[in-house]
């Protein structure tokens, strides 16, 4: 979850509320569904909170969500915008791969350390939400007196250009650095450029950004030297690049709304695609602040919240919320709701519905049991699981649960198996495709190596260790819908100084006796059992499992130093 | 022995034991049952007999070598003149260890003195006197020595006498002996065991059985039990039947398409990149629903409903057709309520799973990489967030969980959403119990639902920890487990 720092001064400066202290914001936070997590070692305020609210990511907008949660806003507001001053045009050459940009251009900032300190951290922490940690957008923020820009059409506009350029088809001093190096360089020697090389590692042009004087801005990988914003720059260029146009648009209204709750103006700039745009246009006004409407039914919201408005109420919340409402009245009375350009989480009307509750304050609401009847039972699966292990605990098994993933090493090897072999636990392996460690690879495809590897970590408990589990185990089979075959085993085991096999034998007789079964248990051979001591488990016709004594080798590869005696077959074999 | 013994007169076991034809150890066995009665009281006397060791009845045959040393010196010649000390020793016929008994001893009683390798005899000593040669003598002749403790003490350091102590019981009846058997005592038979012979010969009418020591430690029996996570799952299955939900079951390993695409899950939502979730090696399910995916689909790009925004997300089907580990039992919520699993669900209804699902996660005390989630919906026509808040009330009610406390939260597949905290029944401290929510129209409306659904989620283990007090999860949960744990654990029901 998002995690934002915040000044505690300066957001009772931003929000108007001089008289209140640590722990009332602390609490006033809560209301809005942002937690205490702890303090800075600059004394800053930490506070995590669901990843919806993206607006909230620095202390502008946790100020501006305050406003109106006191009242002292209501409504949407849109900053005034200036007209272009400035163009991007979109070179047919940029990567097919990040074909998107925006910009703004941001006058009059007065950007003192708290304030720069403030956009850089919400510059971060939009890249590693929305931006899908630069993927999907980076932001780049330039001091905009450093930029050059080239003339453009009859006005004499400014205009720069994003496009593609080779690996190694030019050089620029990139931040934090003096050496003149192409992009493919920056990638292989410079910090901020190896750690997200990646991202544009299968690019056959890298993204450029370019003004009169050259390259200024790789994004979305690092910016140019040239155009390092200090707390001395008053005038901005904010330019974003991307997968998605909304996104980046998105991204670039949040950080313009943090700026102008600074004081500073934003000014508006063209973008012009060579080749086709986003939604088929290839000209745009950035940035998009175009207020979005969708409506909602008053019946909607009472039904939800499960209490009846009026909808002069209704209209109330809305507003706390920072959205605009109108309604009419009729039969239906239905809201038409206006949202502010900055939030992007509202993709439906139920999302309106969930700010009516959270301003009206959900804990206010007075539980109600639904006066709904339906009958309860168990899956029938479920049921055979349980007759099963209740007669095994009945016969002495201490009852396990053990986890269905595994390694190859412990499924087969360890147990004398070779995958892709006809005998039980030698099915093929559904193998899980980036391990996290190398003790979980694999589904288990049988459940007694699960029951030895127990009974290696338990050689220091007293014996006898008579233990059994019902579970899941997987195989690759391409019959299957999903390709994995599951299903369910009975697995039990007796480990003491004289298990025998017809201790076992004696215990599975039992076991099928109670479901009724006719059990039959031909001689076989199995790698994990012992030769002449070995039999099929038979149940019905049908052959399900083994049972037997536990091959020496098998027992000295798991540290036992007794006899075990063991079965295990199919769950569905016992079903009726 | 009751009528052997008398109330005025002491009786030993001895005696009793030969009135009565009895063996001692039975009567004293019989001793202490009847004391234990009351009706005999025992008394204890200690004694103690004197017995001639094998080197002790060699002396009294030979004298003590310190004797034979003082005659043949003085046979020698050693009263008027130190006689050389071999030549007395070869002459005395002392060999061995002998040699340093008779050295020691005989200065010791004052037989005479040794210098410089002479014997000198005191010719006024008299070792046929000697006590300590009279004690063993007597000892030997079967009567008791008249001699002082020292002597005894000093024939017992040279390991010439053993002194055996024993203890003489003495019986006598009590008042309530005597009364007992004028009244008239019925002799009863105790056995060990009770026998198939006993009960079938009526013997047992006459015997009583032997006491046992009933406050002793007996063997260890550990028998088999339900693992004490299985018995908290079947505690959460008996309340959630019991409040009419109805259990669900489906594929551990499902396509994306049911774990998350359904759901609403954007396909570049952090959860499904590849560090969080499991994918498998098998190939892509190939015959996915083709109307449900065209929905879902359409959903996430455009939205649901005229008003609907749809994520700005790429979406790809050979995403949703990959196959996984379900990170969430919500997959097969999904393949019900889209009646893919059974029948097309008419209102109301309640569902539930308690089943495994799969994270890639860090393995420590707190978090596995396998775990149990309850997983739980209703349907219904017009549902709200207080029914919500109702339902999951009672259900955590049940485990002594009260004061529920509702947090807006945000799912991408459920608004409003609540994570659920609740106060510790023991500690009092407020943790996370559950996730809620309502389902979106997003998600509800692709698979064909028309009413309402809230769900919610937990993962089993919390809900253990809490009820069993386990500090590690790893003892709950896996081949990890310690089966002392397993064994010792209470039973929770």
């Amino acid at each position: 979850m998002p995690v934002v720092d915040i000044d505690p001064d300066e957001l009772r400066e931003l929000s108007g509320h001089d008289e209140k202290d640590d722990a009332a914001l602390k609490a006033d936070l809560f209301g809005l569904g942002l937690e205490f997590e702890g303090e800075t070692d600059d004394g800053e305020l930490q506070f995590e909170f669901a990843p919806d609210r993206l607006d909230r990511l620095s202390v502008e907008g946790v100020a501006r969500s305050l406003r109106y949660h006191y009242g002292d806003a209501r409504g949407v507001h849109v900053p005034d915008t200036n007209d272009a001053d400035w163009t991007v045009e979109v070179e047919e050459s940029v990567p097919d791969e990040r074909p998107y940009v925006t910009a703004a251009v941001i006058r009059g900032v007065d950007l003192d350390e708290r304030a720069l300190d403030s956009l850089i951290q919400l510059q971060e922490k939009l890249h590693a939400t929305m931006g899908r940690g630069r993927a999907k957008g980076a932001i780049g923020i330039h001091d905009l007196t450093m930029l050059k820009g080239a003339a453009h059409g009859e006005e004499g506009t400014n205009s720069i250009t994003y496009r593609g350029v080779e690996p190694d088809g030019d050089t620029f001093v990139a931040l934090d650095s003096d050496a003149e190096l192409t992009p493919a360089e920056v990638l292989e020697k410079h910090d901020t450029g190896r750690k997200y090389a990646d991202l544009v590692a299968d690019y056959e042009r890298y993204p450029a950004i370019y003004d009169d004087l050259g390259l200024f801005s790789f994004p979305p990988v690092i910016n140019g030297r040239r155009t390092e914003v200090t707390t001395g720059s008053r005038e901005l260029l904010v330019e974003l690049t991307g997968t998605d146009q909304w996104t980046i648009d998105r991204m670039c209204n949040i950080v313009c709304y943090a700026l102008a709750a600074r004081g500073a103006t934003i000014e508006d700039v063209d973008i012009e695609y060579a080749g086709e745009g986003p939604d088929g246009r290839d000209e745009l006004v950035r940035p998009d602040l175009e207020v979005d409407e969708k409506s909602v039914t008053h019946d909607r919201i009472e039904t939800t919240v499960g209490v009846e408005f009026e909808p002069e109420e209704v209209v109330d919340l809305f507003e706390r919320s920072g959205l605009d409402a109108s309604y009419s009245l009729g039969e239906d009375v239905t809201y038409d709701v206006e949202i502010p350009p900055y939030r992007v989480d509202v993709l439906h009307p139920t999302d309106l519905v969930d700010d009516v509750g959270r301003a009206y304050g959900f804990n206010e609401l007075e539980s109600r049991y639904p006066d709904v009847g339906t009958v309860g039972g168990r899956h029938e699966r479920s049921r055979l699981e349980d007759a099963v292990r209740e007669a095994l605990i009945g016969l002495g098994f201490e009852d396990l649960l053990n986890f269905h993933m595994t390694s190859g090493e412990a499924n087969y090897d360890r147990m004398g198996v070779e995958p892709g072999t006809d005998v039980l636990g030698g099915g093929e392996p559904v193998g899980i495709t980036e391990p996290y460690s190398e003790d979980y690879t694999q589904l288990r495809t049988w459940a007694l190596p699960s029951i030895m590897t127990l009974l290696e970590r338990n050689t220091h408990r007293a014996y006898p260790q008579d233990v059994a589990e019902v579970g899941l185990v997987a195989e690759r089979d391409e019959t299957e819908n999903t390709n994995v075959a599951e299903h369910r085993t009975v697995a039990a085991a007796l480990a003491s100084q004289d298990a025998g096999y017809e201790d076992a034998k004696a215990r599975l007789q039992a076991l099928a006796g109670r479901f009724d079964a006719d059990l039959e248990t031909p001689r076989t051979e199995h790698p994990s059992f012992i030769d002449g001591r070995t039999a099929a488990v038979v149940v019905d016709g049908e052959e399900v499992g083994v049972v037997g004594e536990i091959h020496p080798r098998v027992l000295v590869e798991h540290d036992l130093e007794l006899p075990v005696a063991a079965f295990e077959f199919r769950l569905d074999a016992l079903a009726e | 022995m009751l009528d052997a013994a008398s109330a005025n007169d002491e009786r030993t076991i001895d005696e009793i034991a030969a009135s009565t034809g009895l063996k001692p150890e039975t009567v004293t066995g019989a001793a202490f049952d009847l004391r234990d009665a009351g009706l005999i009281g025992v008394a204890e006397t200690a004694d103690e007999t004197i017995e001639l060791t094998e080197e002790g009845r060699e002396y009294v045959s030979e004298d003590l070598p310190e004797a034979r040393l003082y005659w043949t010196a003085l046979e020698l010649g050693a009263a008027d003149e130190p006689v050389s000390m071999s030549e007395v020793i070869g002459n005395a016929d002392l060999a061995g260890p002998e040699v340093d008994i008779a050295l020691s001893n005989f200065a010791r009683k004052g037989f005479g003195a040794i210098d410089a390798g002479a014997v000198s005899v005191n010719a006024d000593a008299d070792p046929d006197s000697d006590p300590e040669a009279a004690a063993l003598s007597a000892l030997a002749d079967g009567e008791a020595p008249d001699a002082d403790e020292a002597v005894l003490d000093q024939l017992e350091r040279r390991g010439l006498i053993d002194r055996v102590e024993h203890t003489t019981r003495s019986l006598t009846l009590t008042d309530e002996g005597v009364t007992a058997l004028m009244e008239g005592v019925e002799a009863a038979e105790t056995v060990d065991a009770v026998t198939p012979e006993l009960l079938t010969s009526g013997e047992w009418e006459d015997v009583e059985f032997t006491e046992y020591n009933v406050e002793a430690d007996a063997p260890v029996v550990e028998g088999g039990r339900k693992h004490v996570l299985r018995g908290t799952a079947d505690r959460v299955k008996d309340v959630l039947v019991g409040m009419g939900f109805q259990e669900m079951e489906g594929p551990h390993a499902d396509a994306d398409f049911w774990i998350n695409d359904c759901l609403f899950m954007p396909q570049d939502h952090p959860a499904r990149t590849h560090w969080d979730r499991f994918a498998l090696d098998v190939p892509p399910i190939q015959d996915l629903p083709d109307r449900l995916v065209e929905r879902v689909e359409s959903a996430h790009r455009e939205g649901w409903g005229e008003d609907g925004d749809g994520y700005h997300s790429p979406w790809d089907r050979d995403f949703a057709e990959a196959v996984a580990l379900r990170g969430h039992t919500t997959s097969l919520s999904m393949r019900y309520l889209s009646g893919y699993a059974g029948a097309e669900l008419e209102p109301p209804q309640r569902y539930f799973s308690v089943e495994k699902v799969y994270r890639n996660d860090t393995l420590d005390p707190t978090h596995l990489l396998e775990f149990y989630q309850i997983e739980g919906w209703v349907m219904a026509e017009d549902l709200s967030v207080r029914d919500l808040m109702g339902t999951f009330e009672e259900f955590y009610r049940q485990f002594g969980i009260e004061d529920i406390r509702f947090k807006p939260h945000y799912n991408p597949y459920t608004e409003p959403s609540f994570e659920l905290f609740g106060k510790h029944p023991e500690t009092g401290e407020e943790i996370e119990i559950g996730n809620s929510g309502l389902f979106r129209e997003e998600v509800l409306g692709p698979l064909g639902v028309e009413c309402d659904v809230m769900a919610w989620g937990l993962a089993l283990e919390r809900l253990a920890m809490l009820t069993t007090g386990a500090e590690d999860i790893r003892d709950l949960h896996g081949t990890l487990a310690d089966i002392d744990f397993l064994r010792n654990a209470e039973v929770t029901y």
